[in-house]
């Protein structure tokens, strides 16, 4: 066996330019994800064997430029500069040519081996584009390969080019993109005030030049360390004024003008589109999807198309999974004949890893049909449809899928708030999530609403808190955008990118790469709160409530002969016991113990270990009240449980409703906030969350009961 | 005149940039530089953000980072005049 030689090479372009089918189609399937360190940036990468090579490719992620301005640009040429990859190959859009190239200018300023995929090849051909390849590699100083993803070609070439490229087998004639004069002279002369400092070694001392003339802040704290700034910083500012004597602009605006001249005049001579430019497909959809009275409808149904797919296609699968690991329990139980053992198993082990699993459908749908609007196009073109409304509670117009998805469960929807590239908008569309009412608040809204008001009012009621959420949300947005997330939101400049049929392949991976991510890194954090949960809830146990059971227990199976009757009245006995455990667990005591706290919401202490249970996932609420109030197994639709609820002294109209706003505003279930920490990668903003939701859902209710008092 | 006080079917050409910072940069990098010759396409169904299309790219903004470009209106919509013209009036180096 031979030993393979390895090339690094890095796929650099615009978003939507293909990179990553191609990426897709040059690795097939030998790929892993993971994240650039520091952020919450997916890294794709992935290998091909090639003749006698291994050819590692890393998928960067998609920028219009190599500015600091986005996490993504950064991450990118902080990946080129500390990494060195042996080749990057920038893809490109075929028929989009000239915003592409951009980046282009700017990974030649860089001076890294170029190799350029000029990719969509077949739709440049359609569409009746004529490229001069040959003129254009010479006008950008490297070798162009026309490829197309989709229909697999140029593929090969590609990579027959990286080798000989990497082997130096073809000579690259690296072009240098030259600037207005005066910027070029100062170019030069910061260049070699550079190249005094040793350490500046890995940087291109002409690209630094660049980024300072172009006012970029990370390069200026590099710089600025060194003695040479204080040469350079008078440099800077001279030319300054010259630019702004002679064009009225200043060196950063001359750069760029620059930069598309002379792309200007590449697609000049390289670039013929066809005489007659035709109305594209793009430009037909959005006649009808951006349409100004279609265009809200449109969007609403799709949306609704795609919470319905994630829910209702994917609750029966949840609740599969969920019978399946009910079976498992029932087949594992009888097996283990110690109870402690068979308690941290069934209920704690099994229970735990079913309850981080049970998310996965809703994940893996709402992805493939999140990755399949983002992939088509219409991803951008929603946001802009919508961008009104959000923009005005701070938000932005691509916060609103996301948001919506929170009605069905907060934990895809919080992943999928991803594609808001500002932090601060997606910080913002994060803490707004859980107060959409989820599905597992249902429940308890249902038991509650439905106990204590009549089913016509109930509706109402129901109604009422989903629209409250909603308002509180939004109003929590819009404080929080004004205070500790004031800063900078992204700004709304947006391609929307032309209408394209995403492959099923990409689709699937993306469902996939989201659904590993939940598992591997949400997942642990998630069991590990449930399995503590479940251990307050359970110990410390109260020996002389064991004795009391097992004694009356015995004293039952003496006096009642009947088969039937003695197995309710034991069943009976058991639930009393659990209840009794139950108050003497941790849980237990936490809840009396919060009872001071809750007591003006109108609650007692054993909805106080309803909350504290209720924490695992929302709607233990249900089942814990079940509990607490002896009737073992309980759901929202048990008519003991609402009639006990209703001649409880402890509970009314105005308690529920209190409730009920309780249960929506507090902290989510552990696996939300596990996702929370994931996605915000800190604890002091999911620190931060935890109080704000925990004073709003206090303020709320305590308001709540307080005018139900006096209304009801 | 800036790019927000154009309406839908206008034609106008890029002639400064007002906008600071971020935004800046992003127009610029989206390719709306001095010269550049586009089309305001349509308006978001609730009124913001508006559409322009230039040189195959089509771009959303708000009508906030809209109004820091500076245009110069070059027709209208019917007019038969053609978005870019063959040459472009300023030139590299010039």
């Amino acid at each position: 066996m031979t030993v393979l030689k390895e090339v690094k090479v890095a796929l650099a372009g615009n978003p939507n330019c293909g990179k990553s089918s191609l990426f897709n189609a040059l690795t097939g399937s030998h790929q892993k994800v993971g994240n650039f360190s520091g952020v919450t940036i997916e890294k794709h990468e992935g290998y091909v064997d090639y003749r006698n090579y291994r050819i590692r490719f890393v998928d960067l992620p998609g920028t219009y430029s190599l500015t600091a301005y986005s996490p993504e640009e950064l991450v990118t040429r902080n990946y080129l500069i500390e990494n060195s990859p042996d080749i990057v190959i920038n893809v490109l859009e075929g028929p989009n040519l000239e915003r592409n190239l951009l980046l282009t200018t700017q990974l030649m300023e860089m001076e890294v081996d170029l190799l350029v995929a000029l990719n969509m090849y077949d739709e440049v051909q359609a569409q009746g584009i004529d490229i001069k390849v040959k003129q254009l590699q010479r006008l950008l100083g490297c070798h162009i390969v026309p490829t197309s993803a989709k229909k697999k070609e140029g593929l090969d070439s590609l990579l027959d080019h990286v080798i000989r490229v990497y082997e130096k087998d073809i000579e690259v004639k690296k072009n240098k993109l030259a600037f207005r004069p005066e910027v070029d002279k100062a170019i030069e002369e910061i260049a070699e005030l550079l190249s005094r400092e040793p350490e500046l070694d890995k940087y291109n001392l002409r690209w630094l030049a660049i980024k300072l003339l172009e006012n970029d802040k990370e390069v200026y704290n590099v710089v600025r360390q060194y003695p040479a700034w204080v040469k350079i910083e008078l440099i800077l500012q001279r030319v300054m004024q010259e630019t702004e004597a002679v064009y009225k602009a200043d060196p950063e605006i001359i750069i760029t003008e620059d930069r598309y001249a002379f792309i200007r005049g590449a697609m000049q001579e390289c670039m013929k589109l066809p005489r007659d430019k035709k109305l594209s497909l793009t430009d037909y959809i959005d006649l009808i999807v951006l349409n100004r009275a279609l265009g809200l409808p449109i969007f609403l149904f799709v949306v609704w198309v795609i919470f319905h797919m994630t829910f209702t296609l994917g609750t029966p699968m949840m609740d599969g999974l969920d019978y399946l690991f009910g079976a498992l329990a029932d087949t594992v139980a009888p097996f283990l004949p110690n109870d402690t053992l068979r308690s941290v198993l069934v209920d704690g082990l099994i229970a735990g890893v079913g309850g981080v699993l049970i998310f996965l459908p809703n994940i893996v749908l709402l992805f493939i049909g999140l990755s399949f609007l983002e992939a088509s196009g219409y991803m951008a073109r929603a946001a802009f449809v919508v961008d009104k409304v959000m923009h005005r509670f701070g938000l932005h117009g691509k916060s609103f899928i996301p948001m919506i998805t929170g009605f069905g469960c907060s934990i895809p929807a919080i992943m999928a708030t991803r594609t808001l590239k500002s932090r601060s908008d997606r910080l913002a569309t994060i803490m707004v999530i859980p107060f959409m009412s989820c599905g597992a608040k249902l429940p308890v809204y249902v038991l509650l609403a439905g106990a204590f008001f009549r089913p016509a009012v109930a509706a109402n009621v129901m109604f009422g808190i989903y629209m409250f959420g909603i308002i509180v949300g939004l109003f929590s947005a819009l404080v929080m955008k004004k205070t500790v997330l004031k800063s900078e939101s992204e700004p709304f400049v947006m391609e929307l990118p032309p209408y394209r049929w995403p492959s099923l392949r990409s689709v699937l991976v993306q469902a996939k790469v989201k659904a590993m991510m939940y598992l591997k890194k949400a997942g642990t954090i998630i069991l590990l709160a449930v399995l503590l949960i479940w251990t307050f809830s359970n110990y410390p146990r109260n020996p002389e409530l064991d004795a009391a059971l097992d004694r009356e227990i015995a004293s039952i199976e003496q006096s009642i002969a009947d088969e039937t009757e003695r197995q309710d009245a034991i069943i009976a006995v058991e639930n009393r016991i659990n209840a009794g455990q139950l108050e003497y667990s941790l849980a237990g005591r936490a809840g009396k113990l919060l009872e001071p706290v809750i007591k003006p919401l109108g609650f007692d202490w054993r909805i106080g270990i309803a909350l504290v249970t209720g924490l695992a996932a929302k709607e233990i609420v249900v089942s814990t009240m079940g509990t607490i109030y002896s009737l073992g197994e309980a759901d929202e639709t048990s008519s003991e449980l609402k009639t006990i609820l209703k001649n409880d002294p402890a509970f009314d109209q105005a308690t529920a409703l209190s409730l009920m706003v309780f249960v929506l505003l507090y902290i989510p279930c552990v696996a939300a906030v596990g996702v929370m920490r994931k996605e915000i990668g800190e604890w002091k903003s999911v620190a931060f969350y935890g109080a704000y939701a925990l004073t709003a859902a206090w303020i709320f209710s305590f308001i709540t009961y307080r005018l139900a008092q006096l209304v009801l | 005149m800036l790019l927000s006080d154009l309406r839908v079917g206008d034609k106008a050409e890029v002639t400064g940039l007002l906008a600071d910072s971020s935004v800046r940069r992003r127009i610029l990098d989206m390719g709306l530089v001095k010269g550049t010759r586009f089309k305001v396409l349509r308006v978001a169904p609730l009124g913001d953000p508006i559409e322009i299309y230039f040189k195959g790219v089509y771009l959303s903004l708000r009508r906030n980072e809209a109004a820091g470009v500076q245009v110069q209106k070059r027709g209208e919509v019917g007019d038969g005049m053609p978005l870019g013209s063959r040459r472009s009036r300023w030139r590299f180096g010039s």
